[in-house]
């Protein structure tokens, strides 16, 4: 079966700096990967290749067959890519409800638009989301009148509404309580159920909880992949991680 | 709970009740104002009509899409030439001057001896109205595609649309055996009939309905997106640049008809109307009365002109003073302009006074921190 | 000859840029940190040339004007930062509408003060007279004066951004406002200094023009005009954005002026710098910040 994402030998520099090097990964369907890496090892670049935002200098990304590499964003969005940043990015003066309508998968060309209404569907769906990220009772207050766990949770939401066939989340739990980071772990797990996830994390509390592959990156290259106990006994990875501080690695 | 909130937001008319009533007799009162009223009051609402939609055609593309143009008066401008020579060439060929040409005047002293084949269609004017409303919106969506499809907008634009403005004005005054120059095209057969005053009062409405109709639909909300995060938006699936042109072209159509009928109307015009000034006064208008409101650029627009009309004489150069104190006023202290703190102040009233809502909020946040900390287990997250 | 005709169209193109350099480095250094336009730009320059109006009046030339200048523009600049500017340094867009407010105010103030007829200014006796260069006409020392005071800016600009604690302190904010705040920099003082800065700049280039231009209340705004393009052209990312942008605009006007007329020149050279930024968004030297 084709693999959902085959990124192959991809490179890119940035003002001198090689951030990514020859990096190889795939995906496979309906996969929950985690993407394991110190600060600097390109995480982040390489969400920002497979979403469009920068094209890299060499290599191939594609997305069940398809070449996707360098595309703008909006295009590789309506293939079926959905991500959500580390820093939520939201509709700041707009409803909730809108930030999520706004979000359902859809037409997107203006002349679609211009005399469109929301089906009773589409109101259904809304809601059915909101309810799902516990945001129903304050669908119609603004985007920023949120805390900053909410609108983690308001870009989750809206992740789930346009039914994408990948997500990638950027360390979704920054800046959460532990109960939310917890809560925003279990839910990821729920989404993972019916789709491709490629997620970026940190904290390993989280990652322990949901971790089923992991594939760790250590300055723009793929330094170990395996499950999650075989990356905590890999000799590279412990080095890499070692004197670090932090959580444990240890099982 | 979830209830109140689904009300929120279903309860969106197309036309709120007041804006029916308020907007059906204020084009009740200009409609029948010409029959027992002054003629330089008359002249003057129609014109001010014609700012309206110009005012109007500002909102759209700031207020809602975020796109702040000083030099819109472009397209206002050259909708008004296209109508203005069509008049003023037909005109000549009626009453010749004193030297017995039958072409307009400035042509005559810049020594043409005949209209110039290029400009002869002219002398049609449907053929002009045409050109009047299409060659803008031509224009604007050329700007729209190199600008928006290489993301350059916010300050740089603004920059590069004030350069654009002032660079067609020295144009008009350069070549002025075509455009009459410095002094402009005068002396024409105007409308100036109350039938025309319906006539632009009719299109004046109907502008206004169309761009509430805009923003009030799917691509309006789109169109805000864009401006509140473009980055969200485009990652979300839309195309920005293309909204971006789009509303900006519609934008452009919308002040050439403004312009086409001012030249109709007010029986002169110069290259103050395609310039900086008058660009930028048009975007104070649209800010006093309230931006990405709509009904905002109508209100500001009679508000400050009028204003305008009636004090300058009496003030002068204070005037002129007032003007810009009032630009650094809107920006700092009366930022959602009169409508839009009006609708502010009207929803806090519907929602309940900010003592309330600050009570409601107080202690919904208490609710949530007691369920956390008796670990209950489906509340949604929150900061401490 | 063409060539010769040519030469001397790229002479006096040469103090057109000149005159570029210095109406566009204030507003290149206010944009470039604090990112805001200062549309009352051309007004500054217009007050600083009235203060060499009165130094003049007074019995001062030009070499006492430029300081002058400096320090009353410079505090003009002072009271707007202070006034209006710092509550909306996180809104570009209105910033532009606010201080075209101030432009307005400005030339009704000094209509009021001055009344609006036109004063001239003399360029100091030592400069007057010119040298012949190419062909009959002589190339006036004045504006060689000016080649020569903007060179002197510029350097002078460079040495306060790159040589002293205060310019390090700007470039921090520059790359990075964030931790520059984090490593203890008021990154408002920080605004505050280079508004001021800047808008000395501006009076020093209107003291400067004056003796060339007819001093007037509206005559500022064309040369505001002018030093967007400048800024839109070259970039903010640097000094050399100003210098290569105000070279490209003012020899490519001069030289078209000469071929066709004043005004396809400047619509030509507008064609150019759109183009131009479809190729290089933020200008020539533009400064790409890594997100």
């Amino acid at each position: 079966m084709t693999k959902a994402l085959e990124i192959t030998n991809l490179t890119t520099r940035v003002s001198g700096y090689t951030i990514l090097k020859d990096l190889s990964l795939s995906v496979e369907q309906n996969e929950l990967r985690v993407l394991l890496g110190p600060n600097g090892a390109g995480k982040t670049t390489l969400i920002d290749m497979i979403t469009g935002r920068y094209k890299p200098n060499a290599g191939k990304i594609a997305f069940y067959g398809k070449d996707i590499t360098g595309k703008s964003p909006d295009i590789i969005f309506r293939e079926g890519i959905s991500r959500k940043f580390q820093v939520p990015n939201l509709y700041e003066t707009l409803s909730i409800f809108d930030n999520v309508m706004l979000s359902l998968k859809g037409k997107r060309t203006v002349m679609q638009n211009l005399l469109r209404r929301t089906t009773g569907e589409e109101v259904d769906r809304i809601w059915e989301v909101l309810e799902l990220v516990h945001l129903a009772e304050r669908a119609a207050d603004p985007a920023d009148s949120l805390s900053h766990g909410e609108r983690q949770w308001l870009e989750l939401g809206m992740m789930v509404a346009s039914s994408p066939k990948l997500l990638l989340f950027d360390e979704p739990t920054t800046g959460m309580t532990e109960h939310g980071k917890l809560q925003t772990a279990d839910l990821i797990v729920k989404i993972a159920e019916h789709h491709t996830v490629l997620l970026v994390e940190h904290d390993m509390h989280i990652v322990r909880r949901i971790a089923k592959k992991v594939s760790v990156l250590h300055q723009g290259q793929m330094l170990a992949e395996g499950t999650l106990d075989e990356i905590v006994h890999n000799e590279m990875v412990q080095q890499v991680y070692l004197g670090k501080g932090g959580d444990t690695v240890a099982a | 709970m979830a209830k109140s909130a689904q009300n929120k937001i279903q309860r969106q008319p197309f036309l709120p009740l007041w804006v029916i009533v308020i907007g059906s007799g204020v084009a009740a009162a200009i409609a029948l104002y010409p029959l027992f009223g002054k003629a330089y009051i008359v002249a003057l609402l129609g014109k001010f009509l014609c700012y309206a939609i110009f005012a109007l055609s500002i909102d759209l593309i700031w207020g809602f899409a975020g796109i702040l143009s000083l030099g819109q008066a472009v397209y206002f401008g050259t909708g008004a030439y296209f109508v203005a020579l069509s008049l003023k060439i037909s005109y000549a060929t009626e009453h010749p001057t004193r030297y017995g040409g039958n072409i307009p005047d400035f042509m005559e002293w810049n020594g043409l001896t005949e209209v110039p084949g290029f400009m002869q269609p002219l002398i049609h004017l449907p053929f002009a109205v045409a050109c009047a409303l299409i060659i803008p919106t031509l224009l604007a969506f050329i700007f729209g595609v190199i600008t928006f499809k290489r993301h350059i907008y916010g300050v740089y634009c603004a920059v590069i649309t004030l350069a654009e403005s002032i660079i067609l004005q020295d144009f008009i005054i350069e070549y002025q055996a075509y455009t009459g120059g410095f002094n402009g095209i005068t002396d024409f057969g105007h409308y100036s009939s109350t039938y025309f005053l319906w006539f632009i009062l009719a299109i004046t409405v109907l502008c206004f309905l169309v761009g509430r109709l805009l923003t009030h639909s799917r691509v309006g909300t789109i169109l805000k997106s864009v401006r509140d995060n473009d980055v969200r938006a485009e990652f979300l699936g839309y195309n920005v640049a293309n909204y971006r042109i789009f509303v900006f072209c519609f934008s452009a159509f919308l002040a050439a008809t403004a312009g086409a009928m001012y030249g109709a109307w007010v029986g002169l015009v110069s290259f103050l109307d395609t310039g900086p000034v008058f660009s930028i006064e048009a975007v104070i208008w649209t800010a006093v009365g309230g931006r990405g409101t709509i009904i905002g650029a109508f209100v500001g627009t009679f508000l400050v002109n009028g204003a305008a009309f009636f004090l300058s004489g009496v003030l002068a150069d204070f005037w002129q003073l007032i003007m810009g104190g009032l630009f650094i006023f809107v920006v700092l202290v009366m930022r959602d302009g009169i409508v839009g703190t009006l609708a502010k102040w009207l929803r806090r009233r519907r929602d309940g006074t900010i003592s309330q809502m600050v009570e409601e909020s107080d202690r919904q946040a208490a609710d949530r921190q007691r369920d956390f900390q008796s670990g209950g287990g489906t509340k949604e997250p929150e900061e401490i | 000859m063409l060539s010769q005709m040519l030469a001397t169209q790229f002479l006096t193109g040469l103090s057109i840029v000149a005159i570029l350099i210095l109406v566009a480095l204030g507003l290149a250094v206010i944009f470039g940190i604090a990112g805001v336009i200062n549309m009352a730009h051309g007004e500054f320059i217009m007050v600083g040339a009235y203060v060499a109006a009165v130094v003049g009046e007074l019995g001062g030339n030009t070499f006492v004007a430029l300081p002058a200048a400096f320090v009353v523009v410079g505090l003009l600049g002072l009271a707007v930062e202070r006034g209006i500017i710092q509550f909306i340094y996180d809104r570009p867009l209105e910033t532009l509408l606010a201080t075209w407010g101030v432009g307005i105010a400005l030339q009704v103030i000094i209509k009021l003060i001055f009344g609006s007829q036109l004063y001239y200014v003399a360029a100091p006796k030592i400069l007057d007279g010119g040298v012949r260069v190419i062909g009959i006409l002589p190339f006036p020392y004045y504006r060689i004066f000016l080649i020569i005071l903007a060179i002197v800016l510029l350097i002078l600009t460079f040495w306060v951004l790159y040589k002293t604690k205060f310019g390090l302190k700007v470039r921090t904010v520059r790359r990075n406002r964030n931790i520059a705040g984090c490593l203890g920099i008021n990154t408002a003082r920080v605004d505050m200094m280079i508004f001021v800065f800047g808008s000395g700049l501006a009076g020093v280039a209107g003291a400067a023009l004056a003796p060339i231009k007819s001093v007037s209340p509206p005559m500022g705004f064309p040369y505001a005009v002018d030093a967007f393009m400048v800024l839109v052209l070259g970039g903010v990312g640097n000094l050399w954005g100003v210098a290569v942008g105000a070279g490209l605009i003012g020899e490519a006007e001069t030289i078209l002026a000469f071929l066709t007329n004043n005004v396809i020149a400047k619509l030509l050279v507008f064609l150019f710098i759109v183009i131009a930024i479809r190729v290089f968004p933020k200008g020539l030297f533009g400064y790409h910040e890594r997100s």
